[in-house]
């Protein structure tokens, strides 16, 4: 099942800024293009009450007051009207739409739906009391403690390129949820948390699970530490349900990080994320999108996800007309075929010794966790 | 960043005549290791589980007896102390040099707080701005006047919030500057940094 509606778009932070809405757009006309579209299920917005279940009411009243144009001069404090999170007129309903969708996802779920892709949402970075990262309500952690209200345990994988960290903190000291997020390196890179050592307290203890790989890190490399640890901790956990956010900037196009996956390496994950949603979880997965800044990349990779999900036969080549169509409007070259071409970028000189140094990062993890067991 | 700023208190203390045993286990329940000894309100020493451990140990051949030896025995009687607004680095180079982990903090004769590495750490961790969201830029300055500010008038025009700015030197004429960025665009700042003639360290080009 597909969740969508138009309104998504409203998130919008203007025609500069990275998380453009222009993504959906586009992926959405290129499965019309490809004939596989079908009727997506259209939800409804969040109420300000589902906000609540996971933000702070200040952090909310001051989303609504910046929405309305009303002038507010702490709003800095709660992460909004920064370069990265500007405020716009609409902005509280905005978010409350794209909230709406993952929640919807959830219900479904509740209700029986297996398999639900959320074609929006993945703000994975909005924390309790502070929007940051392009992200003002966190749509994953309502969704979350919805189905943990409901009794479900949950296993939260993240493999967005940037730490999921909102997700993470409102969950930390919860023994119902497990959150696993791979991601570059926050030695450098925005938000600068996820590091192996921060596995939860409390209740939560040993249920939140970062593995932080190498700038560089390519696709055999990704591959392998992501199957050495995401059966083995969703086997140890048992969840009733997956919750995934699929953002798309590990992506080797990405401007703003520096992972080099491939499309080749993104179906195998997202085959492995249904594989192992049907082995641990009855086959129960909610999937969101998230970050992903090259449009070229970006759409491709999520086209892929929508045919995966779907147990469609991918396409080669992408319509003449679509691409003619965008590449006028975006005044650059697009990528012809939905697969990377083979050997898209030259040869990473460190390879080795970055394969290395993941390898060593998922057993100082394992290690950890050993003591700390996550049942 | 004062020495007020990441001083503990109140302070737990004891009086000289406890026992070394009534002092460890004070230690213990309270998870601490420096216990500054103080007789009518006037600081007269400091004893540390170290301390404590050392000379109570059956391999010190003029080991004391833990539970009739009073702290005043074992304790270190000249103790140097900070004052709640010395800086945070004077209190850390205080302590490197004389190897001690922890410096009461005296204001007029008056026991005020105690400052411990663990502080020292957390101030360190607070100097460079990880506790906020962000991303790290790390850029090769010339040592000379005007070129942070070049820098800091760059992100300014980008409307980017700095969490924080460290910068040290390094071999000769050479400034390194480590700032914590609001903002997911670290590699768009990189590229119009080494487009104005910045040698941005971190992040780094992608190698086409
Ligand atoms: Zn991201």
């Amino acid at each position: 099942m597909v969740i969508y509606r138009d309104e998504y778009r409203l998130y919008d932070f203007g025609p500069h800024h990275p998380f453009s809405p222009v993504r959906l757009e586009m992926l959405v006309s290129l499965l019309k293009a490809l004939g596989v579209w079908r009727e997506p299920l259209a939800p409804g917005e969040a109420t300000r009450e589902d906000v609540l279940s996971v933000h702070s009411e200040r952090l909310v009243k001051r989303v609504e007051a910046a929405s309305r144009g009303e002038r507010v001069p702490d709003l800095e404090h709660y992460g909004l009207a920064t370069g990265d999170t500007p405020v716009f007129p609409g902005m509280d309903r905005a978010a409350r739409i794209l909230v709406g969708g993952t929640l919807e996802g959830a219900r479904r779920i509740l209700a029986g739906e297996r398999r639900v892709l959320q074609l929006g949402g993945g703000l994975h970075h909005a924390q309790y009391d502070r929007a940051s990262g392009f992200c003002v309500y966190n749509d994953l952690s309502v969704a979350i403690r919805h189905l943990t209200r409901a009794g479900l345990r949950v296993a939260y994988l993240d493999i967005d390129v940037h730490h999921g960290d909102g997700v993470q903190w409102i969950h930390y000291e919860e023994k119902e949820v497990l959150t696993l997020s791979l991601h570059e390196s926050g030695r450098y890179l925005f938000p600068g948390t996820g590091h192996v050592h921060e596995i939860g307290r409390g209740e939560g203890l040993g249920r939140k699970l970062n593995l932080p790989l190498e700038p560089f890190t390519e696709d055999e490399s990704y591959l392998e530490v992501f199957e050495a640890l995401v059966p083995w901790a969703l086997g140890a956990f048992r969840p009733d349900v997956l919750v995934v956010q699929a953002g798309a900037d590990a992506h080797h196009q990405d401007p703003l990080a520096d992972l080099l996956l491939t499309t080749r390496a993104y179906e195998r994950i997202f085959r492995l994320i249904l594989e192992y949603a049907d082995a641990y979880t009855g086959g129960r997965v909610l999937i969101t999108l998230g970050g992903g800044y090259s449009l070229d990349a970006a759409v491709r990779v999520w086209a892929l996800l929508y045919h995966t999900v779907h147990g469609l036969p991918l396409p080669g080549a992408l319509p003449e007309g679509w691409l003619r169509a965008w590449e006028a409007r975006l005044g650059k070259p697009l990528t012809p075929t939905l697969h990377d071409p083979e050997a898209p970028y030259p040869e990473i000189p460190r390879r080795r010794e970055i394969e290395k140094r993941n390898r060593l990062t998922l057993e100082r993890l394992m290690e950890l966790l050993r003591t700390h067991l996550i049942h | 960043m004062l020495v007020q700023d990441v001083m503990r208190f109140p302070v737990v203390t004891v009086e000289p005549g406890v026992t070394l045993e009534e002092a460890y286990r004070l230690l213990l329940q309270k998870g601490i290791r420096h216990l500054p000894v103080v007789e009518e309100g006037r600081l007269v020493g400091i004893i540390t589980d170290r301390d404590i451990r050392l000379a109570t140990s059956r391999l010190n051949p003029k080991g004391a007896c833990p539970e009739c030896a009073p702290v005043a025995e074992v304790m270190t009687k000249e103790v140097v102390t900070a004052h709640p607004l010395d800086p945070v680095e004077e209190a850390a180079r205080v302590m490197r040099e004389r190897k001690i982990g922890s410096l009461p903090v005296l204001e007029d004769g008056a026991l005020v707080g105690i400052v411990t590495g663990i502080d020292l750490l957390d101030a360190l961790l607070k100097l460079t701005g990880v506790t906020e969201p962000s991303g790290r830029l790390e850029v090769r300055l010339p040592d000379r006047v005007g070129e942070l500010a070049r820098l800091t008038g760059f992100l300014a025009g980008r409307g980017i919030n700095i969490h924080s700015l460290l910068s040290y030197p390094e071999d000769g004429d050479r400034v390194r500057a480590v700032v914590r960025v609001n903002t997911l665009e670290t590699h768009l700042l990189a590229e119009g940094l080494r487009q104005e003639g910045f040698e941005v360290l971190w992040p780094p080009k992608k190698p086409w």
